[in-house]
């Protein structure tokens, strides 16, 4: 059978899924890409840059989107999902839908790319912080709608004046969150504080840190850079509470270095939110016969790094918070690893 | 229903229009308090601060006396009361030997369900069994309820919401008043520190009622004695602290169901407050 | 002075972590109990130290420090902790664990005959009169006048009254205290 083309199915058209298609569309397989959404691209499309280069998230996407474009043999379904799977020992018989229409297609794939991302913690399990009670208390995802509508220079006139952000909300918790560290909020927490303070030099902005984490190539840079030529402030303590105060908000930490309480006020809040498994994967995952951690993660088994199961691989967000280039490379790992599966039957 | 009742010490002095209102408007509801006899105090912060199991063993007696009553449940008005009494219930679950120094007939005492008042009357009675009684709502009036420490810590309460609560804001909304949001809810008022240490706690109280008036609440409601006493007892040594003339009436959640179902203020003890109740009860004519 | 880390003695901590049911290795030093507590301005020591005191063995000045004696329960810290650590009732372990030590710096003594004098109360009738622990607070320290004006506002409005209520089975209610209260030891 070798040398035969053979079908894989994506899950996800982020930037995992996206990288994953691409290179097992490349070594000359069919590739069925599924995304739930109307758009390729996934969080990339969400945010204001990319870090720890300044750059348009766009750019790179685009990019891929064009090779994407050169591949016949990648057929895309958009607004679609997987409604049923089941296992047929040579691979996978699959009906996918289309959420708009309705309309069920049957395929066969021989192969399967979980890469159907993360889900942000559900903040408001920290009633403390008063998210979805407290106008001006929000999570990041939704700040980062934010900065890009100020980098295209709307609604600038309502910026605040001073930002606090929180971080580890929803992570390294064991009894209202998980206890794991969600690995990129250090990162995109630096990257949102810096544009903000980029757009506007003259207001205030506060981290609440447990610890930086910036272990990458050029990471600590960005960090240090946010820190030193943004002028952010970072602030060691896990805040306790927010309270609304005289139209403003008041975070109420220990700042640990000093040793002491400090209450800092500010406009708006911006919660870190840990990056958790999505239910969908989970589902999926049983459906694939995938394996997951105790926590609902993807989990690699074999001894492989992207194999979850006998014919099933995963990248990305569902197998643990990743960053985009941390995507991108799980992408290209899971289709190499799907290409050597093809290359053995 | 039939309910053990636990007034606590404060209910039988200075929290005593608590207590009265809480039997006026518990009547009303069909709910039939029946106070235990002889009941002991529960060692408030002092037992659990120096011995432990002396808290424990003022609780499980209590807890004994109520179950040989066989309501199957008891309430307190006070919070400290019903953490105690509850932390007690949880305390003769796990340890037997305490268990078989009290099991004396009746309802098992570990096995009786003790709720505070406020959750007796939201959670068993209902907000829409409580509204169908309300014969005069409290339009116009804008309070803050305040929870203190009651809904804390959440393992022993089991009730409502630690950092958020919204049972005593649902209540009063159901009694035709407006509450408003504001961010010392469940901030707490220094308690027993009062007499010791009466600094800690004018600061405290201070920034309880700043945070009221900024909300623009007419009123506090308490659903504690000890909150209630430090907020009203210490308004005015915080007034001539501070410089701002707060006025606000701090009242128990039981004098405002007494009032929307029709009681007299005096009936209710709206007399005993030291802050002027007045504008409230004036707003409401 | 500096804490002696090197060589750490267990005892306490392993009794402490025992009797109040935590493992403060779980501890993420993150600072949440103490930015949030009550009364941490007062204190000598904020809870987050406290834990740390624990682990390295501190035990003089964690016996000496005013912080558990400051600490009003009111449990703000327990519900925040990422580690669920039981805080408040390690301050309760401290309190019974410091009680026989004399100097707790400023203002504790009072915070501690207050305790003595209500469980004198309970001990005495089975419940606490608010009027009597009152007057025997501001009596036993020479406070003759302090809150006297509220006192008499008070009275006025019945809130306060000489009278109290009595537990019929004293006995009982005794047998449950080691010893009888003792407020000359403070």
């Amino acid at each position: 059978m070798k040398g035969k083309a053979r079908k894989a199915l994506v899950v996800g058209g982020g930037m995992a899924g996206l990288e994953a298609a691409l290179k097992i569309g490349q070594a000359g397989h069919e590739v069925i890409l599924v995304e739930k959404e109307a758009n390729l691209g996934g969080t990339a499309l969400l945010l204001s840059s990319t870090f720890p280069k300044w750059q348009d998230p766009l750019e790179k996407l685009n990019l891929k989107l064009e090779q994407l474009k050169k591949l016949p043999a990648v057929e895309v379904y958009t607004n679609t999902e997987i409604s049923s799977c089941t296992p047929n020992g040579s691979g996978y018989s699959l009906t996918l839908r289309n959420n708009l229409t309705g309309e069920e297609t049957g395929v066969e794939a021989q192969a399967a790319v979980l890469a159907t991302g993360f889900d942000y913690f559900d903040a408001r399990k920290y009633g403390e912080y008063g998210y979805g009670t407290y106008p001006g208390v929000m999570i990041s995802i939704e700040f980062e709608e934010m900065l890009r509508e100020w980098k295209k220079g709307l609604k600038r006139e309502k910026a605040p004046g001073a930002v606090a952000f929180i971080k580890c909300v929803g992570s390294r918790d064991r009894i209202k969150g998980y206890p794991y560290c969600s690995k990129i909020c250090c990162m995109y927490t630096a990257r949102q504080a810096g544009m903000f303070k980029e757009l506007f030099p003259q207001a205030s902005c506060y981290v609440f840190y447990m610890d930086y984490r910036a272990a990458g190539k050029d990471y600590e840079e960005f960090v240090r850079s946010v820190m030193e030529e943004k002028e952010v402030r970072y602030v060691r303590g896990r805040p306790a509470k927010v309270l609304p105060y005289g139209g403003k908000l008041m975070v109420r930490s220990e700042d640990t270095l000093m040793g002491v309480p400090i209450e800092v006020e500010v406009d708006l809040v911006v919660l870190a939110a840990a990056a958790v498994p999505k239910k969908e994967t989970l589902e999926l995952a049983k459906s694939f016969a995938a394996a997951t951690n105790q926590h609902g993660f993807l989990e690699p088994v074999d001894g492989f790094t992207a194999k979850a199961g006998t014919r099933v691989f995963f990248a990305g967000g569902c197998g643990f918070p990743t960053d985009s280039a941390g995507a991108q490379q799980q992408g290209a790992a899971a289709a190499a690893e799907v290409i050597a599966l093809f290359n053995q039957d | 229903m039939d309910v053990a009742y636990y007034p606590g010490c404060s209910a039988h002095m200075m929290a005593r229009e608590y207590d009265q209102s809480a039997r006026l408007v518990c009547r009303q509801l069909d709910l039939n308090l029946q106070e235990i006899d002889d009941w002991n105090c529960c060692g408030a912060s002092s037992a659990h601060s120096f011995d432990r199991l002396l808290a424990a063993n003022l609780g499980a007696r209590n807890l004994a006396l109520a179950g040989q009553m066989n309501t199957g449940c008891v309430t307190s008005p006070c919070p400290c009361c019903f953490i105690a009494l509850k932390t007690a219930s949880l305390e003769l679950k796990e340890n037997e030997e305490l268990r078989g120094v009290f099991e004396a007939g009746g309802t098992s005492s570990h096995e009786i369900k003790v709720t505070h008042l406020l959750q007796l009357l939201t959670e068993e009675v209902g907000l829409d069994s409580i509204t169908s009684r309300v014969t005069h709502r409290l339009s116009g009036l804008k309070l803050a309820a305040y929870y203190g420490c009651l809904t804390r810590p959440a393992r022993i309460v089991g009730f409502d919401d630690p950092e958020q609560p919204v049972s005593l804001d649902l209540l009063l909304e159901g009694l035709g008043a407006q509450t408003v949001t504001w961010s010392h809810k469940a901030e707490c008022c220094g308690g027993a520190l009062a007499q010791a240490r009466t600094d800690i706690v004018l600061d405290l109280c201070g920034e309880i009622l700043e945070a009221a008036r900024q909300a623009g609440a007419s009123a506090i409601v308490a659903a504690c004695p000890l909150c209630q006493i430090n907020l009203d007892t210490r308004q005015q040594a915080i007034q001539a602290r501070n410089g701002t003339e707060f006025n606000l009436p701090v009242v128990y959640f039981t004098q405002l169901m007494g009032l929307a179902f029709g009681f007299s203020p005096r009936s209710l003890g709206f007399n005993r407050l030291l802050t002027d109740p007045s504008p409230i009860l004036q707003t409401l004519k | 002075m500096s804490f002696q880390v090197g060589s750490i003695d267990r005892t306490f901590r392993d009794e402490l972590e025992m009797a109040c049911n935590v493992d403060l290795d779980q501890c993420w030093e993150c600072g949440k109990c103490t930015g949030g507590c009550t009364t941490a301005h007062n204190m000598d020591y904020t809870p987050r130290k406290i834990i740390q005191l624990i682990r390295i063995g501190a035990v003089k000045t964690l016996m000496s420090c005013n912080t558990p004696w400051v600490c009003v329960s009111c449990r703000l810290c327990v519900d925040r902790c990422p580690a669920g650590i039981d805080i408040p009732r390690i301050m309760d372990y401290l309190r019974e664990k410091s009680l026989a030590i004399k100097d707790h710096g400023p203002g504790v003594d009072d915070i501690i005959l207050f305790h003595k004098l209500l469980l004198e109360e309970v001990y005495k009738r089975g419940r606490v009169s608010e009027t009597a622990l009152a007057l025997k607070f501001n009596m036993q320290t020479g406070q003759y006048f302090k809150d006297a004006g509220l006192g008499q506002k008070l009275l006025r409005k019945g809130k306060i009254s000489p009278f109290s209520s009595k537990v019929r089975d004293l006995n009982k209610v005794r047998s449950f205290f080691k010893q009888e209260p003792d407020r000359r030891e403070v």
